[in-house]
């Protein structure tokens, strides 16, 4: 009895706290035609804290998208360096379209290795790649997030923000105009990063998912099979619970592998459902949006009061 | 101790102050009424310009840009009232590619000529702040003011006299990117503390001086308008833009900024800074 009436106020005090924090802005797919997903690795936007709902969404909304894949991914996954880089490409392939996407740019850097890699270069392809595609929107690491310990994820969320406005500055690479590409700057960026990882990602906007794109947002994630779909996960934690005497009943029957499918759907519907109740809804994604003229404080507000249609 | 501390804080207030910029316009926005102030109460002022500002243009080139840039920020400074523009040259927005030791040592040579009481450095720990130059003056900046009073960090300044020099005060400015910028550092002593500092008097000169840096405005009102044409919308003020179009968007600019930055302390007219002074270097606690 007691244990009942401290699990119910545990409740209480948990529904308390979610419906007095404070809730943020609900965003709304912004107006163009297409997006950028730059990443380090080729699972990078599938997982609990990244694009995979946003990405359907933008979808849904009739966008175009292409997902920059930097690094080789040859460090994860079961195999050697380079089947797992073959493989995970494969299936990057995979979830990205299923998503809705178009295609997978990868720039096939050493995984785990772009630390070593002058900054300036990499910021060189990401601009080449704006360029061509000309994105209203770009979803990324989180530039400024701390302790993120993967060189990676660093590298590539620093070159992200160089490259978005450095690809609308005709002085940057003007070699590239030669060959008809356009200065471009990109107006929207999506920023996000662990969020148990400190100071500096504190989400700003909260995007409400329906159930087709919670469901997009959830297969996506465990089709990066060689990395999301490994029966070491469920068998591990099955041994944990064992040594308590502990089961999931809903686990039963089935083999490692499918139990650490559904491990990984009830992950992501978890998270997604934890946003959305935080932020009054049944499923949301939480991110650091920065919009159009936030670089420019001071002329931001004289500008949205000012600009007119042409 | 206290023959130290008499020695440290015998220097004359203001004497003199170095200003370390990453492109000719980033103190005058940032920091060019406080500067400005400092001036007007008798400090000599110089500045290290670090880049060429050779990507601050749209329809010239960057040998060009880089031309236009130097001599408007020595036009600019001028009008702040600022002594001496020493421009280091290098590529702007390429500095990721340039050694951080190579530039630490170049900024302590003048840290050494000039012996400043205070500096003024780009803010290295803002977020936000997408245009990496920034970050890479100010993280070298920060590191040649402590390595200047060492002499062990370039030793051959001994044989041109170039002393030691340590310049206890710190002024760190950035534009006002940062949603948690006003939150303090975690201790009140050894760390840089939020500081709003009223330019109410100063403004106009400031103005004046940003006006100066023609090339860099007419880049920005160009971006701009780009920007919104992008999205099929347009300013009217940018049309057309000419002389009068851009001194009045450097007037809404800076007037929006030093309003952002009074709010917190109901002046109409200020800057706002990270500043290190004397509780940074020694704390009040151990001043008596």
């Amino acid at each position: 009895m007691r244990t009942h009436l401290g699990a119910t106020a545990c409740l209480v005090a948990f529904c308390c706290a979610a419906l007095l924090a404070e809730k943020l802005p609900h965003g709304h797919v912004p107006p163009g035609k297409v997006f950028l997903v730059i990443l380090p690795h080729h699972d990078d936007h599938t997982w609990e804290y990244a694009f995979g709902g946003l990405i359907a969404k933008f979808v849904d909304a009739g966008y175009t998208g292409y997902y920059v894949r930097v690094t080789n991914d040859e460090k994860d996954g079961s195999f050697g360096w380079a089947e797992n880089n073959i493989v995970n490409h494969r299936e990057a392939v995979e979830a990205v379209r299923y998503l809705g996407m178009k295609e997978v740019i990868s720039l096939n850097w050493r995984n785990d290795h772009t630390d070593s890699v002058p900054l300036n270069e990499l910021r060189a392809q990401l601009i080449l790649l704006i360029r061509k595609y000309r994105p209203d929107a770009v979803m990324a690491y989180h530039p400024w997030g701390h302790y993120d310990r993967n060189p990676d994820h660093r590298k590539t969320a620093k070159a992200v923000a160089e490259a978005i406005w450095a690809a609308g500055n005709p002085n940057f690479l003007p070699e590239h105009l030669g060959l008809g590409l356009q200065p471009h700057r990109v107006p929207y960026c999506y920023y996000s990063q662990r969020s148990d990882y400190g100071r500096g990602y504190r989400p700003n906007i909260a995007f409400e998912l329906n159930d087709s794109q919670m469901e997009r947002k959830s297969k996506a994630y465990w089709m990066n099979r060689n990395v999301r779909l490994q029966p070491s996960i469920a068998r591990e934690i099955r041994a944990e619970l064992a040594r308590t005497h502990q089961t999931i009943p809903e686990l039963e029957g089935l083999n490692d592998g499918e139990a650490t499918k559904k491990l990984q759907e009830w992950r992501m519907y978890w998270i997604s459902a934890k946003r959305g109740q935080e932020n009054g809804v049944k499923y949301a994604e939480v991110f650091d949006f920065i919009d159009e003229f936030d670089d420019v404080p001071g002329l931001k507000d004289y500008i949205e009061q000012n600009a007119v249609t042409k | 101790m206290r023959a130290a501390l008499a020695l440290l804080f015998a220097v004359p207030s203001f004497a003199q102050i170095l200003i370390v910029t990453p492109h000719a316009d980033d103190y005058l926005v940032c920091a060019g009424g406080t500067v400005a102030a400092m001036i007007q109460n008798g400090t000599k002022a110089y500045v290290v310009r670090v880049t060429n500002d050779e990507k601050d243009a749209y329809g010239i080139s960057p040998e060009e840009a880089a031309l236009r840039s130097r001599a408007e920020s020595e036009e600019a400074a001028s009008v702040l009232g600022v002594s001496e523009v020493v421009s280091l040259g290098y590529s702007s927005g390429e500095l990721g590619g340039v050694s951080p030791t190579e530039l630490r040592d170049r900024i302590i040579f003048f840290v050494r000529q000039y012996r400043p009481q205070i500096m003024f450095i780009p803010n290295p720990y803002t977020h936000y702040d997408a245009d990496l130059d920034h970050y890479y003056v100010g993280s070298a900046a920060e590191e040649a003011r402590w390595a200047a009073g060492l002499k062990n960090f370039q030793p051959p300044h001994a044989l041109v006299q170039l002393a030691p020099h340590l310049a206890p005060e710190l002024f760190y400015y950035s534009l006002p990117l940062d949603p948690e910028r006003h939150t303090p550092e975690s201790t009140p002593t050894f760390v840089a503390q939020p500081k709003i500092v009223d330019i109410t008097t100063t403004f106009n000169r400031k103005l004046r001086a940003v006006r100066a840096l023609k090339t860099r405005n007419r880049a920005l009102a160009l971006d701009i308008r780009q920007r919104l044409s992008n999205r099929g919308k347009r300013l009217p003020l940018l049309d057309p833009i000419n002389d009068e179009s851009l001194d009045r968007l450097a007037e809404i600019r800076l007037l929006g900024l030093a309003q952002l930055a009074g709010k917190s302390n109901e002046w109409p007219l200020a800057e706002e800074f990270f500043y290190a002074g004397s509780d940074y270097q020694i704390p009040s606690a151990y001043r008596k």
